[in-house]
Parts: structure tokens; C-alpha cells; sequence
């Protein structure tokens, strides 16, 4: 193309120079980490760039995320000295230690890393994809369908299904629902968000009405559901969220330049070259899989989604979709906030959900009354 | 050297049933500014849109090189045709430099995300659209024409042939318009095709080498500014009477006398 032209020629006559093949003298953008490197038999050198405050972002919430799930690990009814913990880790040590360990707290750490981490990423696509920080799956009401579908499948309908598949079902249902009212405005502006608090108010009704029509031991049983609990985790419901997570995350991330751009007004990101309309519906089905899959293991701990992205942006900077940032950030906020309610109240348990309700409830009010021109993207 | 001559075949646009855009053909010339004007509500912006592939044809098509762009890949039609929206939305925090930079996404991969060419062609329409010295600040500290020179300069850097702007002047203060059509001019000079939708018919005059009047959906003059632009077509258009004196230094012409038309002559 004739545009091209003058640049292409300076890159040829540098080759020709016997200079470089055009590598030399490429500074990468500030704040970036440029890795390049010349593919055998290509002509075309491939290269990277590292965000270096996003990758900054991620190794200190990693360290923080290390640094709490020690603390997981000893604290609790039963105290462990943090020394013991490795080696109860790997099963050396005193019993009772590792029995602790091993058996009680790590299993319900994975839960809360997995699940934290799910409405991390869940959370942020979602705001992504509306281009808006209050569009979290568990405000437009895709965790509330999801737990409508699971308690009624534990409160046993008539309905078989695995509280997985049903809160699958159950977030897919609600987001189709919301996606479906607000047609027309699509998923940008308050007819979205509006439109999903609607159905999340029907769907928390029916999660009411259904406990209030079955035996006070069934609807105890289900009771975990209906505020968010790691306590009782359906089994094999952990196991299918890692599996989706992986999917999830590896979808999240092969969509991140795709992301970045579905942050611009759509005639842009078309412009841009992305196909706006597939990479939304892709998009949101990862938000809608990663959602279902962890409200089926801790129930509706949706302000996690709003929690978490909002630290993994105010650390990241606003080039990119903090992708892993928000998987860290909400791995991060799950485990402290079990954490604080397996200890506080010790030895009655807070159910986390109610944890992250009483910390997330001001957060909320807080991004409303924000000087308004940080308010909304 | 290709012509990367953008026209439309019977091109029909529709929002729901309210045709905007009605049976219209019309050929932009390569290298040139095409201005495409006409009252509120013509279908002027909706014309652009069809253009750019962002509302998609009820009838007939888009021809790119004689090719239906419906048909090519929404990057391939990236690298060959940039637009700049009316109220452009770009993210928090984002700095000129890094508006520039995602110009240049069409043309990088996964494996490829940051070449020679990427620097060099970001640096030259930085320079190209004067925001050198803006390049750190972030968008929401610039003034209006700052920052529509930062988003022409994220289009420049997409490095497409053709490239569409609508009303890229609408909130900008004299100063700043006249920046804006002296980069437009410059880069037709440079070889591309420029097209942007006005609302001034005078700024479209002066700074256009071809016009497209647009009244209902339909065509009603296209050609040099100096051969269309009519007492009557001005009529027509805005509904206004004047008289057309060229510029003394310029010889573009010049709405002079403007007043509201009487009743009787209007159809």
C-alpha cells in the first residue's frame, strides 16, 4: 500500500545498510518490557510486550495472596505457629497439624482461591463488556439466578441435576433474562444494570419462596446457599470450577487484546478491526460459565467481582483489561474475608458471604460517591 | 499504484423501517477530500456509517475496490479504512501515546506486538498531527482540539488509504477547526482519501475537492464545490437564501447575505 511506503523503505534501506534487520533502535513504549525474538527460518521477528505495572500489579498480589494463605492455613478455632504449616503441608510434623492442614483448612483454601478468583475474573469481564464498574455479575443478577436454580435443586423440585449444572443453568437463564429486557440498549448504560437488578430481585425472591415452602431442615440445609458459605461445598462442584477456571482463564486471556479494544465506543473497537458483536457474546459467555461454576461452590459472594477488579485496576495501569490482576485480586479478597469470618466471631463462623457484604455494601457507596468523573468508564 | 476508490451500489440503509439512506450510488474519488454535507437528520453520519461497515446494507453495497466490504475480514478492512466516530469513547487514563499506539492494532498479533514499523509509523503521525508535545498527557486534561488531533493521529497510525471522519470539527472553537481542515488537507496530500461529514457547507468549500449534498436519504449534487454549490442547492439544503461570493483570497465560496427563504419558493 502506497501509505506504507515511506516507512517500509527506511526499514529496507537500514537492512540494507547492513545495520540491523530492523531490531536495533526499537525502544519499547514506556512502561513496557519489549521481548523480541527472530522465529527459525521467518523473516519476521515476533515479539512481547510486558506492561510493567500490570506485571508489578500481579507479582505483589501473588505475594499478598501467598502471604494471607499462610495465614489461612494457621489461624482458625485451632492455632498452628506459621512454621508449622509448611511442613504440616507436606505432612510432617505433629498430627493434629497436619490433619488440620490437610484435611480441613487446604481443601477450603483451594475453594476460596478458585471461587475468589472465578468472580475476580467473571466480575471484570462483565464491567468490561458493559463498559461500566457497577455491571458485575452479582449486581445485573446472574448470581442470584444461580442460586435460585441451585437451592432448588437442593431443596429437591423433583430436579436431579448437580448443583453445578443447575447454577449453570440458573446464571444462564438470568443473564439471558437481563440481556433480553435490556435489548435495544444493549449492554451499555443504566437499562442494563437496571434491567439485571430487576431480575436479581425476582430471583432472590424465588430463592426466598422456595425455603419458605420446604421442611425448616431442608431449607436449613440450603441455608449456606443464600448468603455465600465455603462451609458446605457440593462435592465434585470444586473440581468442575477448576476446570473451568483454566478454560475461563485461558479464554479471558486469548480475548485480552480484544478487551482492551471493547473498552473503546463499539464504532472504534469495529474500526479497530475486532468483530465487536462475537467478541462480546464470547465475552460474556466466560463471565456467565465462570459465575455459575463458582456460586455452585460458595453461593452468591458476587461483591467479590466488584472487589477485586477495582483493587487489580487502581494497581494495573489503564492500558490493558487486568485480566490475572482481577483473578489475584478476588483469589486475595475471598480468602481474607473467609478468613476473617472463620476467626472474628470464633468459634461461631461468619458465613464469607456476609463478610464481603458488610465490607463490599461501603465499597459500593463509596464508587458512587466518587468525585463523578472517575464514576463510570 | 492502486486506487482505493470507495463507491456504493443502490445502497439502502435502514434503521428498523425508517429508510435513511435510499437507493444511493456514488463514487469517492482516490486522493481527494470528499465532503459530504446536508441538513440534520439527511443521513449524512448514517452515510458514514454505511461506508465504514458499521450499519450494514438493507439493499445493495458498499464497494471497496469494486469488492462488497461486507465480504472482507473486519481486520483487513481495518488496515484499509480508519473512522473517527462523532463523540469518540476511549478508556480512563489513557495517554495521547497510547491512543496512538492502539492505531496500530490492525496490523499486530499475538506473536507481533511491537515492531520497527509499529515505532516509527506511531512517531511520524504523532508528528503528523502536531501532538508531539501532548504525547504523556492524558486525554481528559486536553482541550477539544487537542484531543480530536490525538484521536486523527490514532487514525493516522492505523495507516489505511482511506480514512473517514465525522464531523471532526462540530465542537471545536475557529482556531482549532481550521487545525483540524490544514491536517485533513496535509494528509491528502500525502495520498489518502479523505471523506468527513460537515455541517458548515463554507468549511466544505474551502477544504473539500469534491461534495456529496445529501437532502432526505437522496443525492442531490456531487462534484467540485466551485460547479455544485448553487444559490438553489443552498435552498434546497438548509432551506436559506444567500448569495455566493468567492473568497477574495481563495476563491472558495462564500455564503454572504444569509436570511431565511421565503415561504413561496420553497417546495
Amino acid at each position: 500500500m502506497r501509505c506504507e511506503a515511506p516507512v517500509e523503505s527506511q526499514v529496507r534501506q537500514r537492512a540494507a545498510e547492513g545495520r540491523d534487520d530492523g531490531e536495533a533502535g526499537i525502544a519499547a513504549p514506556a512502561g513496557h518490557w519489549r521481548l523480541a525474538w527472530l522465529p527459525p527460518g521467518d523473516a519476521v521477528p515476533c515479539s512481547l510486550l510486558i506492561d510493567r505495572r500490570a506485571f508489578t500489579a500481579c507479582l505483589l498480589l501473588l505475594a499478598a495472596l501467598m502471604a494471607a494463605s499462610l495465614a489461612y492455613l494457621a489461624m482458625g478455632s485451632s492455632g498452628l505457629a506459621p512454621r508449622a504449616v509448611l511442613p504440616a503441608l507436606v505432612g510432617r510434623g505433629e498430627m493434629m497439624a497436619v490433619f488440620l492442614v490437610q484435611e480441613l483448612r487446604l481443601p477450603r483454601l483451594v475453594a476460596a482461591c478458585l471461587t475468589g478468583a472465578a468472580f475476580g475474573v467473571a466480575g471484570c469481564l462483565m464491567q468490561t463488556l458493559a463498559r461500566n464498574r457497577l455491571a458485575t455479575p452479582g449486581i445485573i443478577g446472574i448470581d442470584n439466578g444461580a442460586t435460585a436454580f441451585a437451592v432448588a435443586s437442593v431443596v429437591g423440585l423433583g430436579v436431579s441435576l448437580a448443583p453445578p449444572a443447575m447454577a449453570l443453568a440458573g446464571a444462564a437463564t438470568a443473564a439471558a433474562i437481563t440481556f433480553g429486557l435490556a435489548a435495544g440498549g444493549g449492554t451499555r448504560g443504566y437499562r442494563f444494570i437496571i434491567a439485571g437488578i430487576g431480575v436479581g430481585a425476582v430471583f432472590g425472591a424465588i430463592t426466598q419462596l422456595l425455603l419458605a415452602k420446604v421442611a425448616i431442615d431442608t431449607a436449613n440445609a440450603a441455608y449456606p446457599w443464600t448468603v455465600g458459605s465455603l462451609n458446605a461445598r457440593p462435592a465434585g462442584a470444586v473440581t468442575l470450577l477448576a476446570i473451568g477456571l483454566a478454560v475461563g482463564l485461558a479464554a479471558a486471556l486469548g480475548l485480552t487484546r480484544s478487551l482492551s479494544l471493547l473498552r473503546f465506543s463499539d464504532a472504534v473497537a469495529t474500526t479497530l478491526g475486532i468483530h465487536v458483536a462475537r467478541r462480546r457474546w464470547q465475552v460474556l459467555v466466560v463471565s456467565v460459565l465462570l459465575t455459575g461454576l463458582a456460586v455452585a461452590v460458595a453461593g452468591p459472594v458476587g461483591l467479590v467481582g466488584l472487589i477485586g477488579p477495582e483493587i487489580a485496576r487502581s494497581l494495573s495501569s489503564p492500558r490493558g483489561v487486568p485480566v490475572v490482576a482481577s483473578a489475584l485480586a478476588g483469589a486475595l479478597v475471598m480468602v481474607l474475608a473467609d478468613l476473617a469470618g472463620r476467626v472474628l466471631l470464633a468459634p461461631i463462623e461468619i458465613p464469607v458471604g456476609i463478610v464481603t457484604s458488610v465490607v463490599g455494601g461501603p465499597w459500593l457507596l463509596w464508587i458512587l460517591l466518587r468525585p463523578a468523573s472517575r464514576n463510570l468508564a | 499504484m492502486t486506487r482505493h476508490e470507495l463507491a456504493t451500489r443502490n445502497l439502502t440503509l435502514r434503521y428498523g423501517r425508517a429508510t435513511i439512506i435510499d437507493d444511493l450510488a456514488l463514487a469517492l474519488p482516490a486522493g481527494q477530500v470528499t465532503a459530504i454535507v446536508g441538513p440534520n437528520g439527511c443521513g449524512k453520519s448514517t452515510l458514514l456509517a454505511g461506508l465504514a461497515r458499521l450499519h450494514a446494507p438493507s439493499q445493495g453495497a458498499v464497494l471497496l475496490d469494486g469488492k462488497d466490504i461486507q465480504q472482507l475480514p473486519v481486520r483487513e478492512l481495518a488496515r484499509r479504512l480508519a473512522l473517527l466516530p462523532q463523540e469518540a469513547v476511549a478508556p480512563e487514563g489513557l495517554t495521547v501515546a497510547e491512543l496512538v499506539r492502539f492505531g496500530r492494532q490492525p496490523h499486530q498479533g499475538w506473536l507481533r506486538q511491537w515492531s520497527a514499523e509499529d515505532q516509527e509509523v506511531v512517531r511520524e503521525a504523532l508528528v503528523a498531527a502536531d501532538v508531539v508535545e501532548l504525547s504523556e498527557r492524558t486525554l481528559d486534561t486536553l482541550s477539544g482540539g487537542q484531543r480530536q488531533r490525538a484521536w486523527i493521529a490514532m487514525t493516522i497510525a492505523q495507516q489505511t488509504p482511506l480514512l473517514l471522519l465525522d464531523e471532526p470539527t462540530s465542537a471545536l472553537d475557529l482556531g482549532h477547526q481550521i487545525e483540524v481542515f490544514e491536517l485533513v488537507r496535509r494528509l491528502a496530500a500525502g495520498g489518502r482519501t479523505v471523506v468527513m461529514v460537515l455541517h458548515d457547507l463554507a468549511s466544505a468549500c474551502r477544504y473539500a475537492d469534491h461534495l456529496l449534498a445529501l437532502h432526505s436519504g437522496q443525492l442531490v449534487a456531487a462534484g467540485p464545490p466551485g460547479e455544485v454549490v448553487t444559490t438553489d442547492l443552498v435552498r434546497q439544503l438548509y432551506d436559506i437564501d444567500c448569495t455566493l461570493i468567492p473568497d477574495p483570497a481563495t476563491g472558495s465560496l462564500l455564503l454572504a447575505n444569509v436570511r431565511r427563504a421565503r415561504r413561496c419558493e420553497t417546495a
